[in-house]
Parts: structure tokens; sequence; C-alpha cells
């Protein structure tokens, strides 16, 4: 049944300006949340490109070797890979390594190995063709991924890899566990510090909503940013492009302006 | 008179064998191609025509053979003849090719597909690449779609570029894989104008095509390849006058 008594001493108690006043606490485990992911992003990156690369080589001892890393480092739940690098192979063997160096590597290593299968997968979807052109006019073979497979795949694993940088955003709160003072671990213990359970978690979820849409709008951004545009017919906004609109138009006159004096000079000289 | 021409040889296989696992596919292709000559390739699907052009720029290394070029060995080579060897990447930036697919690089301009190898390969400045690009574009007739991206640009628009990204290398011999049979019909003949241009202007060519009217024109040497061996080469003879019974068998049909 429904208690009116118990719901108007709840709405009683509920005191959202307990949110804003607790700003700088919360704004302190943002910021750790924020740097933990991007610096963690940053590195699995390019690491996961690494792997990516290795795994497509026909080495025959190196690519089972990174297949293997991948299917390992994605099969540990996070929380538990955590623990047991911080508190297990640490401890065990002595390592010097901070809670949010630990975190950090720890999301780097399974970031890493799903980054390289997503972009082992936009490399591969780039056509032998593409390849092979880049080859036949004289390209050499890191000039032939770097200039033409590369743009290529970055296109097509732009929105895979902006879900994967909102998950790392989400997943960053697991270390909590080993005692990082991220924004969930901030959360955590001033809740139990302050009884307001209900305020801090809120404040946790509207931080946490507004960091992964802000990623989300950074994806989309990117997405258009690497949209293609003829900037000699469609009407465009951006200064870069306009001015590229004007470079091409002045090259056109000009070739065009060569060819008629060519073309009126052997006229004159029949 | 002789149809290897009494031309310079620009390229030469000799002995060229290629097999994927067990698919033998090439099975010793002797092929001389002169200075200026146009020779245009036959055969059925299969044959490895395709094939034979990619090692003829060394896409594909073959097992076996020479690829003489310019006084240079390029492939295995033959042995006791101790030729200087050239590298691969310097042989294609000499030989251009064209695909049937086009294969244009889609995510930037029909100016950077031409400019591209210009500044990366020739290491030239962006204006004057960009400038020298456009100059091939309007060759090919295409000035006006400097900026356009492939995908907007219809199936001939595109093996037009493909051919202007080509030949802004300035290439010395130029290779085409069945140039036009991806192409809707009406598109083939603006394609086959540009290649006639090109014949006409001296440049050596390979061209795998079954447009007879192409070959009629500008074939001074044919040959007709089946199971991985040229079965039968010459002149225009060839279409009408075989004297292998598969290659008459072979012009009968697409005739
Ligand atoms: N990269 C490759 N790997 C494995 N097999 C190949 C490869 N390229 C070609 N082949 C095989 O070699 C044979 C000859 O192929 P090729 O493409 O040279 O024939 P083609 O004469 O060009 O045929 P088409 O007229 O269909 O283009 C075919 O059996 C083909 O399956
Ligand atoms: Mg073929």
């Amino acid at each position: 049944m429904f208690d009116f008594g118990v719901w108007i001493l709840a709405q009683a108690r509920f005191r959202p300006e307990f949110i804003w006043d607790n700003r700088d606490a919360f704004l302190g485990g943002v910021r750790l949340t924020v740097f933990i992911a991007i610096v963690a992003f940053a590195l699995a990156t390019v690491l996961g490109l690494g792997v990516a690369l290795l795994r497509m080589s026909k080495n025959r001892l190196l690519a089972p070797i990174v297949a293997a890393y991948i299917n390992i480092f994605r099969a540990i739940p996070l929380l538990v890979f955590v623990v047991f690098v911080y508190y297990g192979i640490a401890i065990q063997f002595d390592v010097k390594i901070s809670a949010i160096q630990a975190g950090i590597l720890v999301l780097t290593l399974q970031y890493s190995a799903w980054l390289g299968e997503i972009f082992r997968g936009g490399i591969q979807a780039v056509s032998d063709g593409q390849t092979q052109a880049a080859l036949s006019v004289g390209m050499s073979r890191p000039q032939t991924f770097f200039r033409v497979v590369l743009p290529q795949a970055i296109r097509i694993v732009i929105p895979p890899t902006g879900n994967m940088f909102i998950g790392m955003i989400k997943d960053s709160s697991l270390v909590f566990i080993i005692g990082v003072p991220e924004l969930f671990r901030v959360s955590s213990v001033m809740a139990n510090r302050t009884f307001r359970y209900f305020e801090v978690y809120l404040g946790a979820v509207i931080f946490y909503l507004i960091l992964t849409t802000a990623a989300y709008f950074g994806v989309k951004y990117l997405e258009k940013r690497f949209a293609l545009v003829d900037v000699l017919t469609t009407r465009v906004r951006s200064p870069f492009a306009r001015r590229r609109g004007v470079r091409l138009r002045m090259i056109q006159d000009a070739v065009a302006s060569e060819r008629e004096s060519k073309s009126s000079g052997t006229a004159t000289a029949m | 008179m002789s149809q290897t021409g009494d031309a310079q040889p620009v390229v030469r296989l000799r002995n060229i064998h290629k097999s994927f696992d067990s698919n033998h596919v090439l099975r010793g292709i002797d092929l001389t191609v002169g200075q200026g000559q146009h020779v245009v390739v036959f055969g059925p699907s299969g044959s490895g025509k395709s094939t034979l052009l990619r090692t003829t720029n060394l896409l594909e290394t073959p097992d076996s053979g020479s690829v003489w070029f310019d006084g240079k060995e390029y492939g295995p080579g033959i042995e006791g003849e101790g030729l200087p060897r050239g590298k691969a990447r310097l042989l294609r930036q000499e030989i251009g090719m064209v695909f049937q697919q086009f294969n244009l690089f889609p995510h930037i301009t029909a100016l950077d597909n031409v400019a591209l190898a210009l500044r990366r390969v020739r290491g030239m400045k962006r204006d004057k690449a960009e400038h020298k690009a456009a100059t091939y574009l309007d060759r090919v007739g295409l000035l006006d779609k400097l900026g356009a991206f492939p995908s907007q640009l219809s199936g001939g628009q595109q093996q037009r570029v493909a051919i202007a990204r080509s030949l802004v290398m300035e290439p010395k011999v130029m290779l085409f894989d069945e140039p036009t049979s991806a192409l809707d019909p009406e598109l083939v003949g603006e394609v086959l104008a540009v290649m006639r241009d090109l014949a006409e202007s001296g440049m050596t060519m390979v061209v795998v095509t079954h447009e007879m009217g192409f070959a009629r024109e500008a074939g001074d040497l044919n040959i007709f390849m089946d199971d991985g061996l040229v079965v039968e080469s010459g002149g225009k003879e060839l279409y009408s006058d075989a004297r292998e019974p598969r290659t008459r068998a072979f012009f009968e049909a697409i005739l």
C-alpha cells in the first residue's frame, strides 16, 4: 500500500541543494574520472593499433600470442582484474605502483584488446584494391598504410570506438575498489559520511550522465568532421573548407587558361 | 612485319611461373613489349590475364622467371644472367596500372587522388603537385570535378580519374585490366576515348579487354591466353584467322 505519510517524509528529506553544496568534492572526482578515462583510452588506442597490426601479421609466432592476449584480456571481469593487479600482483611481487597507475594499467590492457579487434575489423574492411592502387603508383608499404588504408579505417571505426570511450568513462568507476578517488569513490565516501545516500548517488548519476552525453556529442562531431564534402559544389560553412574551395577554383582557372593559351598558340603557329 | 616491332623492348617477361597454393596460374609466360607498342590481351575468365598484369608491375611476385625492365631484373631472374637487380617500388613508379574496379581512394578528392603520389613519392610541393594533378584531370575532361569525392562521380568519371592518377606519374608503360568491364554501357565510350588518345600519343600499353573496337584500332600485338599460357599471338588476323582452335573458338564466341 502507498503510504502517503512516508512519502511526504521522504520528500521533505530530499535536499537537492546538497549536490550543489558539495560540488567541489564531486568535481574533484569528475576530474580524476576524466583524467583516467582519457589517459587509459589514449594508451589503449596506441596499444590497440599495435595489437591489430600484430594480429594481422603473417608472423607465425606473434599472431597467436596476440590472439591469446586479446582473448585473455577480454575475458577477465574488469573488477577482478583490477583487484588482482593491485592487491595480488603488486603486493606479491612488491611492485611500487599507485592505485591510479594500477587502474589506468588495467583499463588500458582490457580496452587495448577490445579496440584491437575493432581496429582490425576496420582495417580489413578497407578493400585490397586500395592497397594495390597505392602500391601501383609507387607508394611504399608504410605510406600506403598511413595515407590510404588507415584514414579509411578510421572513418569506419569512429562510431564503435566512440562507444568504447563512453564505456571507458563508465568502467573507470570500477577502480573505486582499490581506493582511487574518482567520481564514484568520492561519492560513496561522501554518502557513508553524510548518510545522504539519495542526494549523493543522484549527484553521481547526473555527473556520469553529463560526461557520457558530452562524449556522445564529441563522437557525433568527429563523425561529421570526417564526413566527405565537395567544397566546390556544397555550401560549406567552415572557414577551412571555404579556403580550400577558393584554392581549387584558382587551380581550375589557372589550368583552364593555360589550356586556352596553348591551343591558341598552336592555332597561330599553323 | 615483326609484331614485337623494331621498337626497343621496354618490358620483357620470360618464362614466368606463378602459383597460388596448388593453383598453377601462370605456366611459363613469355612476352616482350616494345616502345610505343599496344598489346591487347584476350582470354577466358580465370586464364591468368590479371595475374599476368599484376606480375608485370610486381604486385604479385613471380615464383620463377624474369621480369626485365629498362636494363634491370625485377623478378627471380634467369640463372646465370646476373643482371643488376631493381626494386619493385621503383618499377611501379615507372609502370602505371588501371583497375577494373577503379580503386580510387574514396576518402580524398579527385584532385588529391591524382596529387597524392606526386607529393608522397615524387616529393613535390603541394602547390606544384596540385597544379600538375589538375592539368592531368583536365586532360581526361574532369577539370570541373577537382573537389569531388569518388562516390560523387559516375563510374566513367571515376575510371578517368584513375587513369589521370596513373598518368601523372609519367609512366613509361600503362597496364589496363579490363578498364571498362565494370561500367554501364553508356559510360564505356568516354573511357575508351581517353585510352585511344593515350594510344595515339605513343604511350606503351598492355590492355586486357574484350572491347573489339579498341583492339582493332589500337592493338599492335594481340595475345590470346588460356590456362596460364600464351596460346597464340599476332596482329589483327588473330580475330578471324587464328591457327589454334582454342583461339578461333574464343573469338567466334565474342565477335
Ligand atoms: N590473390 C589470389 N589468391 C589466390 N588465387 C588467385 C589470386 N589471384 C588470382 N587467383 C586465381 O588465379 C586464377 C587466374 O586469375 P586471374 O584473375 O589472373 O584470371 P583472369 O584471366 O584475369 O580472369 P577474369 O577474366 O575473370 O578477370 C584464378 O583461378 C584465380 O582464382
Ligand atoms: Mg581479371
